[in-house]
């Protein structure tokens, strides 16, 4: 009989819901109890909507048990490990039985995301259990080179998934053909769109995966350095990644004659990036990496002939590093298998916003964006009607609801005018307003332009203060064509992805939802009823009761009403904040 | 390498393989726009104007676009047009400036108000006048009774409490100075055309219109109604305001041009429209509003009423005065016609001139200049209200009128409350006169004979009764008929008449030359009104108040006459204080600025996406840089060319997207950052957010331009000088054989305020009793012959910053005189063996790009020659040459920039130590010595015999250091030393060179040595002789065996390390004559002296510190009777008479000079010195250079 393991998920996700008290909890009682068992950590297996989340492995099977606070950990030790009864109200997923929760790993595709969640990202032994170095290993005993591995990697289709959807294959050839005595291979996890987390957990969770892709690429272009450009604002990822550097270099996967193939020297450091998103992009990168200012510049020419510190340079995103090494493992046809004509094996993506399972989800290329949304993630949040999905982050665009039948590969999405991005895949319900959405999206990104030029820096605040005019109700006839005017010369005339795909959200937003511009700006209406200034606060005579709380609330004083008497709302006092609304217990006041 | 084919806007042309786009269009002779790129720097694309249209990739920024093979361009077609715009009109939006002030933008001519001030303040009145009469021939006219709108939107207002800079006043004092001057202001007049143009009317429009098209060349003849010329401006203001010898003045500066001016001729009347139609190609009318309006009020028939008008333009006419004497006069009207008539009434002995207006003195349309002076003269008022009726006696004579009191009601049209009467108010006002000055009309009733004798169109009038013409080109029906003043416009200003005599003699001109006639076309200006109105604070902190000065006037009790009542500033300091108190509103670079330049081209509209604004306080905390971010674009080229070419990194970019802006890289102010001061941010500038912080007011006014080489360092810049009539605003580098690109240093960029001091020595001086006085130059040649003793030794020295002709007349000169016994040049007094080859096999400057690595031994190369400390920054970034400093001085700001720095003690120990190792453990290039030098024995026997580790020790160095550095010196293929004879002694000097002479580099490409001399003309003064006998002059110098001492652009004793010894040597001699710009301490001792030429008044030659001779013309007039070469021509004339003439015409290198450029010695020979002597003066023992460096470290002190 095996020891039990009690394994708690401890990535950051895991973290920020309390998994690092479970953890402790678990811990304390194992010592005071003097328990017999295995306590360890993972990482995030995706299901963040259950966080914390404690799994115990025993002789009969495996038990993942989700939102387990300090009193449940209590409880699932000492009915789980010590009485041997498993809490099966508390699991939402067990190789023993079915649960309600096993809809959300059906349709998955585990590649890049193959041990997160599964393994002790700290330790390289487990890592090496579950595969890690053998396709290193394997290119070093079958002697393969490095235009065999380029082949593969051309054969499996993998596309870069930082967003660009670049055939990875492709780049290498270009790197791997520029003469130079010193290469680079970098490593982009500046992860930076609102609500996308895949890069954060990919690093947290399976470090090393992402170390030995970058090794296979290193050898395969003939690099002697690599550059992880992660940003700050991941301290987990980054403490974990330069714990797996530096196994990787005692267990000699780094350093001279790495991963014991002779002349193969290869190292690897991890570069923290200031928080700028604009130093996703390639060269602005790289000129972070340099100690510069973080612009971009006009490519050609390519990092792969002109990089870091002028060499040849092959960057790749954290998610496309983590598949290669699965590719070389198992076979460029293998990773074919999955996917559609151009867009082949998986993609990871973080479903976030207004869904019942928020979380991380890995699925083969081709699955429908309603699969994605009903199934994976169980659908709209308390039942409301679903709206869109916005995909891309503030680079993407909306793909509204009745197009949900679009399937995820990069073809289907552009056409869309949307983009694949790197995986951020928020979910909208009736209740979002597709201007103010589209504000938000540009107001990030014009705050995260680096300034260089001009329609960028210049173009997208314009466009930003028309938007922002129209949800504040100032929006005049003309409006929607100047801001199409802008947005098409802004793509098309900015230096780097930030400019160029800005205005995605604005173009899609008018795209699919021009009447919700049209409502702003001609019946200063929004419909969604999100956009304060347009809101018009009103009691609802029927349900009133006059309890008071809402004129008791109002920080203006702008409810008036004696008690057990019908309040009335001045909507000359009235400023739209909303508290009345929040406050009534009644559902007594309405939004026109 | 093979050419690539490209389609570029349909034609197939070849490509270089590399090149850009831009680079590519440029080669074939088209223009794109770009703000970001500067050919100094790499491709950066920010601005994103320069954008093409490349077939299958949409719009591409040319300027970093490389070409490929079947590329297909196009540069110029709708989208590319589009797209060039949206960029335009996106960083106008966030340009928060003005290109022009409010005042030039106010005026209805469009005088370029700023611009004359700039010049007023450098006294430059002709300039100013000619500035003017652009845009308003009659300066002094207006200059006493413009309504001037300029002095209304004067932001001085916004600072003294609605005191406008006296625009007016200012404009009056420069017309007077000019009309005084023998020599006043007259226009170039163009060939004459053949072509007639009849002017009906001799008013300010008709004037004017003579005025620009008499310029053109066509014969301009106008016809007159009255008497006199002037119109309006003789017949309705009153000459207490307008004199009419000052008006006949004005008219001649219009006449003398050609036009004539035909009196008593009035159109319809003896003067047929047939005749003109037959005998003119033109015509203009600028027929005035001659009709005066009456009251409108019952009983206004009455005798004794008449319009203002008539009343006014009666006296003249008549040339009598009104007897008003113990009479009350009502003047009706709150205009400026009304002022006139009420002061001339009380002119005419009026015991009450009363003015009565329906709003109240607010709303009253006169200049407040005018209220307030009638106001001083007794006038009284009666401010709403209004009159109702005239009643007269049996006679019919005016008795009194029935006044109605008035009250404010709504504003109408005009913006204005309407006045509305209030009832049962009525009461009645004796008085005997009643004068309407309530409005003109236009009296065109010549119509019908111009219609009846044109068959070409048809004049007609508008609803308005005045002339119907095209809003912008003023041609009427009749297409060869224009008209231009109050007649189309109804009543209005004389500026406004001016300035549509410009349109129509504009589009006359147009006619003429068989084109359709056109509007002006009007640049594009940026307007910080379009961004938010401006207030106070917007100026305080940067200005100070300063209280105007006020036109100095006649006693209010003085003025019961017609004598001009205000009397013009007193003096010059006047105008200029006041010229002082403009606030600049205008920017400096409008006639320079790209942006603006592109604005106008692609039509911008500011507004189009006008939103948030990047509003900050201007930086002018550096005394030469001043930094306005409300102007930039982000551009960043002045933060590249800091980084990439200066390797200064003084400019950086703060924050993020539209928050980003330029600030210096460290601390708050470019004071406290790396910044050298050599001002290339300001020429990589595209617009005007980084502008010299100049000490005057730099206008902007159109100069001109002049091509000459640097008068400082011997690096050799070429420059160009920007001046008008001889006063510097700037200076530019230029494209030249040493800097091919313009770069120059912040000598040659701010040091030229000297051109502009006033107290230049023009004349000759003499001492008399203890005190120079001004000379004639007989009295020169009298005193020369009296004191100079033929027999006495004398000595004459020469300065290195003149030129190579002066100096070889000089030389010229001491060989003809027998007395001269030395020749010398105080700043080379020292300069012994180890000078002499220094300079003679030096690494061309083109040369770097493939320098390895250079040891750099200028300790300050990046203050006093940057320009080459720019092409050894270039060297480092851009070809990896390491760069290593050596030195014995700290310079952190030259520190920075090095690959590597080494402290030493001592210069000479140091190359001493290396060549000891080198010699002794036979390190030499054989090969190269066996070739070239015989000495080679001697010296080594020499060296060797000091001790090594003494040297190293003296050096400040351990052995190994010593043989690290030769080591990776001699192991470099191409190795370049820089020396500075400032810094280094003649001993460090020759080490240096036979450094590379043992090494075998000198002499090889990229390779050897670069020595820097310190003035701009040290090798001339070498090269000419003057100093080749130099250590036998200064013995006898110091000796004080010199007893007569002439010193030619020197000035030893205020640049003296020593000065008590120099003074006391030249205070022992009974003679001295010294020739300078400025009085200076060696003057101070002087007996004559004499006034020096700029080299730019000359012209000439330097020869550079690589014996590079460059020329140059004369641009400047000469301010002196006498130049330099005369001067020395005349010494040389007087002094040996019986000798060949001097020639004082030498401009320019002759083949006699030649054989003094060549030198005799091997320039491969190696030099043994120990003579550890420096320079024994500051600042080259220049006057200029002591100035500007004094006057550098006094602006960073304070």
């Amino acid at each position: 009989m095996g020891k039990t393991k009690v394994i708690v998920g401890l990535g950051s996700c895991g973290i920020a819901a309390g998994a690092k008290k479970t953890f402790e909890k678990i811990q304390a009682l194992k010592k005071t109890e003097n328990l017999d068992f295995e306590l360890k950590q993972t990482s995030c297996i995706g299901m963040c909507y259950n966080e914390p989340l404690v799994e115990i492995i025993d002789d009969d099977g495996h038990y993942l048990y989700g939102g387990i606070d300090e009193d449940k950990a209590m409880e699932v030790i000492e009915k789980h490990v010590v009485q041997h009864e498993p809490l099966k109200d508390y699991v939402v997923q067990s190789d023993l039985f079915e649960t309600m929760d096993d809809v959300f790993f059906d349709d998955q595709v585990k590649i890049a995301l193959r041990n997160c969640g599964y393994i002790d990202p700290e330790s390289l032994e487990e890592a090496e259990n579950t595969g890690a170095y053998q396709a290193m290993n394997k290119i070093q005993k079958d002697n393969i080179d490095g235009d065999a591995i380029i082949q593969s990697v051309l054969d499996s289709g993998l596309r870069g998934r930082g967003g660009g959807g670049f055939p990875t294959g492709k780049k290498w050839v270009f790197a791997k053909n520029s003469e130079s005595d010193e290469k680079y291979i970098i490593c982009n996890a500046d992860e930076g769109d609102p609500g996308a987390f895949m890069d954060r957990s990919l690093l947290e969770g399976d470090p090393h995966a992402v170390l030995e892709g970058m090794m296979i690429g290193a050898y395969a272009i003939g690099a002697q350095q690599g550059v992880i450009y992660c940003r700050a604002e991941y301290p987990l990822a980054i403490k974990r990644l330069n714990i797996a550097i530096e196994q990787a270099r005692e267990k000699g996967y780094l350093g001279e004659n790495a991963c014991g193939i002779d002349g193969f020297s290869f190292d690897i450091y991890v570069k923290k990036g200031a928080g700028a998103f604009v130093c996703g992009e390639e060269t602005a990168l790289m000129a972070s990496v340099e100690g510069e200012r973080g612009m971009p510049r006009k490519r050609p020419p390519f990092p792969a002939v002109k990089g870091l510190w002028g060499k040849p340079t092959n960057i790749n995103n954290v998610e496309t590093w983590a598949n290669v090494p699965w590719i070389i493992r198992e076979g460029a046809q293998e990773y074919a298998k999955y996917g559609t004509e151009n867009s082949k094996g998986t993609k990871v993506f973080a479903l976030t916003g207004k869904i019942k399972h928020g979380g991380l989800v890995e699925v083969p290329m081709g699955m429908s964006i309603r699969d994605i949304v009903f199934k994976l993630g169980g659908g709209i949040l308390n039942n409301k009607a679903f709206k869109a999905v916005q995909l891309g982050g503030p680079s993407g665009g909306c793909i509204p609801a009745y197009m949900a039948d679009t399937i995820v590969d990069y073809d289907s999405v552009n056409a869309t005018g949307a983009i694949m991005g790197s995986g951020g895949l928020v979910v909208m319900d009736e209740t979002t307003c597709m201007v103010d959405m589209a504000r938000f999206f540009l107001d990030f990104t014009t705050k995260e332009s680096c300034g260089k030029c001009t329609f960028c820096r210049v173009g997208t605040k314009r466009m930003l203060e028309i938007l922002t005019r129209i949800t504040k109700g100032d929006g005049k006839e003309g409006d929607i064509e100047k801001l199409e005017e802008l947005a098409y010369k802004v793509k098309e005339n900015s230096l780097c992805g930030l400019g160029q795909t800005a205005p995605n959200p604005v173009l899609t937003t008018i795209k699919y939802f021009r009447d919700e511009y049209d409502a702003h700006i001609r019946d200063k209406k929004c419909p969604a009823k999100v956009c304060t200034e347009l809101i018009t606060y009103v009691v609802d005579e029927e349900k009133c009761t006059g309890c008071t709380v809402c004129a008791k609330n109002c920080p203006v004083d702008a409810i008036s009403g004696e008690r057990k008497q019908i309040h009335f709302v001045d909507q000359n006092v009235c400023i739209q904040c909303g508290v009345c609304y929040t406050k009534c217990n009644f559902d007594a006041i309405k939004l026109l | 390498m093979d050419k690539l084919n490209i389609i570029l806007n349909g034609e197939t042309v070849q490509g270089i393989p590399g090149e850009t786009i831009l680079e590519l269009a440029n080669r074939h002779g088209m223009e794109i726009p770009t703000l970001c790129h500067d050919k100094r720097l790499k491709p950066y694309s920010s601005c994103y104007v320069c954008v093409v249209e490349v077939a299958g990739r949409g719009t591409q920024p040319s300027c970093s676009t490389e070409i490929a093979e079947g590329m297909q361009i196009n540069t110029d077609n709708q989208k590319v047009f589009d797209a060039r715009k949206m960029a335009l009109d996106l960083l106008l939006s966030n340009h928060y400036a003005d290109c022009v002030a409010p005042c030039k933008e106010t005026c209805p001519a469009g005088v370029d108000v700023q611009g004359y001030i700039s010049l007023i303040e450098k006294k430059q009145y002709n300039d100013a006048i000619a500035l003017i009469k652009e845009d308003n021939p009659l300066p002094a006219i207006c200059g006493r009774v413009c309504v001037r709108p300029c002095e209304a939107a004067c932001r001085r207002n916004l600072l003294d409490e609605g005191n406008a800079v006296g625009i007016d006043y200012l404009k009056r004092f420069a017309a007077d100075q000019d009309l005084l001057h023998s020599n006043h202001y007259k226009p170039e007049v163009a060939e004459p055309t053949g072509k007639k143009v009849a002017i009906i009317g001799a008013g300010p429009g008709g004037l004017s219109a003579a005025y620009w098209l008499q310029q053109k060349g066509h014969q301009c003849d106008i016809f007159e109604a009255n008497e006199h010329p002037g119109g309006w401006l003789r017949y309705g203001i009153p000459e207490y305001r307008l004199p009419n010898d000052l008006l006949d003045k004005e008219i001649e500066t219009i006449t003398e041009l050609g036009s004539k001016i035909f009196t008593k001729r009035k159109l319809g009347d003896n003067l047929s429209y047939k005749k003109i139609r037959k005998d003119y190609d033109a015509t203009i009318l600028t027929i005035g509003s001659q009709r005066g309006t009456l009251l409108r009020a019952e009983g206004e028939e009455a005798d004794g009423v008449f319009s203002g008008i008539d009343f006014l333009r009666n006296m003249e006419m008549t040339g009598q005065k009104y007897d008003f004497c113990g009479k009350t006069v009502v003047t009706v009207g709150g205009g400026n016609t009304a002022m006139d008539c009420c002061r001339t009434a009380m002119r005419c002995g009026a015991e009450r001139s009363i003015i009565v207006y329906r709003r109240t003195e607010k709303e009253m349309p006169a200049n407040p200049i005018e209220i307030h002076e009638t106001k001083a003269e007794g006038i009284e008022y009666m401010l709403l209200t209004n009159p109702v009726k005239v009643n007269s006696d049996d006679a019919g004579k005016v008795k009194s009128m029935t006044l109605i009191k008035m009250e404010l009601g709504a504003p109408d049209a005009s913006g204005r409350r309407r006045p509305v009467p209030v009832e049962g108010s009525e009461y009645k006002l004796e008085c005997d006169y009643i004068l309407a000055a309530i409005g003109q009309k236009t009296d065109a009733n010549f119509m019908d004979d111009i219609n009846t004798n044109s068959d070409e169109g048809k004049l007609e009038l508008n609803r308005w009764g005045d002339i119907d013409a095209n809003e912008k080109t003023l041609q009427t029906g009749i297409k060869s008929v224009f008209a231009a003043g109050d007649g189309v416009t109804g009543p209005a200003t004389i500026i406004e008449a001016i300035a549509q005599a410009k349109t129509a003699a504009h589009s006359v001109d147009m006619f003429l030359r068989d084109e359709e006639p056109m509007p002006i076309p009007k640049p594009f200006v940026s307007r910080k009104d379009n961004f938010k109105t401006q207030i106070s604070e917007d100026y305080l902190g940067r200005y100070r108040k300063q209280l105007r000065h006020e036109m100095p006037v006649l006693s209010e009790n003085d003025r019961k006459h017609f004598r001009e009542v205000e009397l013009g500033y007193e003096s010059d300091q006047v105008a200029v204080e006041e010229a002082h108190r403009c606030l600049e509103c205008g920017c400096s670079e409008f006639f320079d600025c790209d942006l603006q330049r592109y604005s106008t081209e692609y039509r911008v509209e500011q507004e189009k996406f006008s939103g948030d604004f990047i509003e900050k306080a201007i930086d002018f905390s550096h005394p030469y840089i001043e930094i306005d971010n409300n102007k930039c674009i982000l551009c960043s080229r002045c933060v590249r060319i800091c980084k990439d070419v200066v390797g200064a990194s003084a400019l950086g970019l703060v924050e993020r997207g539209f928050d980003t802006y330029v600030a210096p890289a460290m601390g708050e102010s470019l004071v406290d950052s790396n910044c050298e001061s050599c001002g290339l941010c300001i020429s990589a500038c595209p617009t005007g957010a980084i502008t010299e912080n100049a000490k005057f007011k730099p206008g902007p006014v159109k100069t001109e331009a002049i091509k000459t080489i640097s008068p400082f360092g011997s690096i050799g810049e070429s420059i160009q000088l920007e001046h008008k009539n001889g006063f510097v605003f700037r200076v530019n580098g230029t494209e030249g054989m040493i800097n091919p690109l313009g770069n120059i240093d912040r000598f040659a960029k701010f040091a030229y305020n000297f051109i502009n001091k006033t107290d230049r020595i023009t004349k000759p001086l003499i001492r008399r009793k203890g005190k120079l006085e001004e000379a004639s130059w007989d009295e020169i040649k009298h005193v020369l012959q009296e004191k100079l003793d033929y027999d006495k030794p004398t000595a004459l020295f020469a300065g290195g910053r003149l030129t190579n002709e002066e100096l070889f007349a000089m030389k010229t000169l001491s060989e003809q005189v027998p007395m001269v016994k030395y020749t010398g040049s105080f700043h080379l007094l020292h300069m012994g063996e180890g000078h002499l080859n220094a300079s003679e096999i030096n690494m061309p400057f083109d040369q770097f790009d493939r320098v390895e690595q250079i040891l750099l031994m200028h300790p300050q190369i990046n203050m006093d020659d940057a320009t080459l400390g720019f092409m050894v920054n270039e060297a480092k970034t851009q070809h990896d040459a390491e760069v290593i400093l050596i030195t014995d001085r700290e310079n952190p700001k030259l520190e920075q920039k090095m690959s590597r720095v080494i402290r030493i003690l001592s210069y000479d120990a140091l190359f001493k130590a290396i060549n000891h190792y080198l010699l002794s453990h036979n390190l030499q290039n054989d090969m190269f010595l066996n070739h070239h030098c015989d000495e080679l024995d001697a010296y080594k026997s020499k060296l060797l015999k000091a001790d090594f580790s003494a040297l190293c020790q003296r050096a400040g160095l351990s052995e190994k250091e010593i043989s690290d550095l030769f080591n990776t010196y001699n192991l470099s293929q191409h190795a370049l030393i820089i020396t500075a004879e400032r810094y280094l002694n003649q001993a460090a000097l020759a080490e240096a060179r036979n450094l590379c002479l043992l090494t075998g580099k000198l002499g090889k490409t990229s390779s050897g040595l670069i020595n820097v001399k310190e003035k701009n003309n040290s090798q001339g003064t070498i090269d000419m002789g003057l100093v080749s006998n130099i250590q036998n002059v200064r013995a006898a110098f110091y000796r004080k065996e010199m007893k007569q001492i002439f010193i030619f652009g020197e000035d030893p004793v205020g640049t003296a390390k020593d000065k008590t010894a120099v003074k006391a040597s030249i205070e022992s001699s009974d003679f001295l004559l010294v020739q300078d710009y400025f009085m200076n301490e060696t003057i101070e001792i002087a007996d004559v002296v004499l006034p020096a030429s700029l080299p730019f008044e000359i012209g000439g030659s330097f020869t550079n510190t690589q014996k590079m001779i460059q020329q140059f013309d004369a641009g400047l007039k000469s301010k002196l009777e006498k130049n330099s070469l005369q001067q020395i021509a005349f010494l040389g004339n007087l002094l040996s008479p019986d000798k060949p003439e001097i020639s004082d015409t030498v401009h320019a290198l002759n083949e006699q000079m030649f054989p003094k450029l060549k030198s005799d010695a091997n320039p491969y020979r190696i030099v043994i010195s120990d003579d550890k002597s420096l320079s024994e003066f500051h600042h080259a023992a220049d006057l200029v250079m002591k100035l500007f460096d004094d006057e550098f470290e006094h602006a960073f002190k304070s």
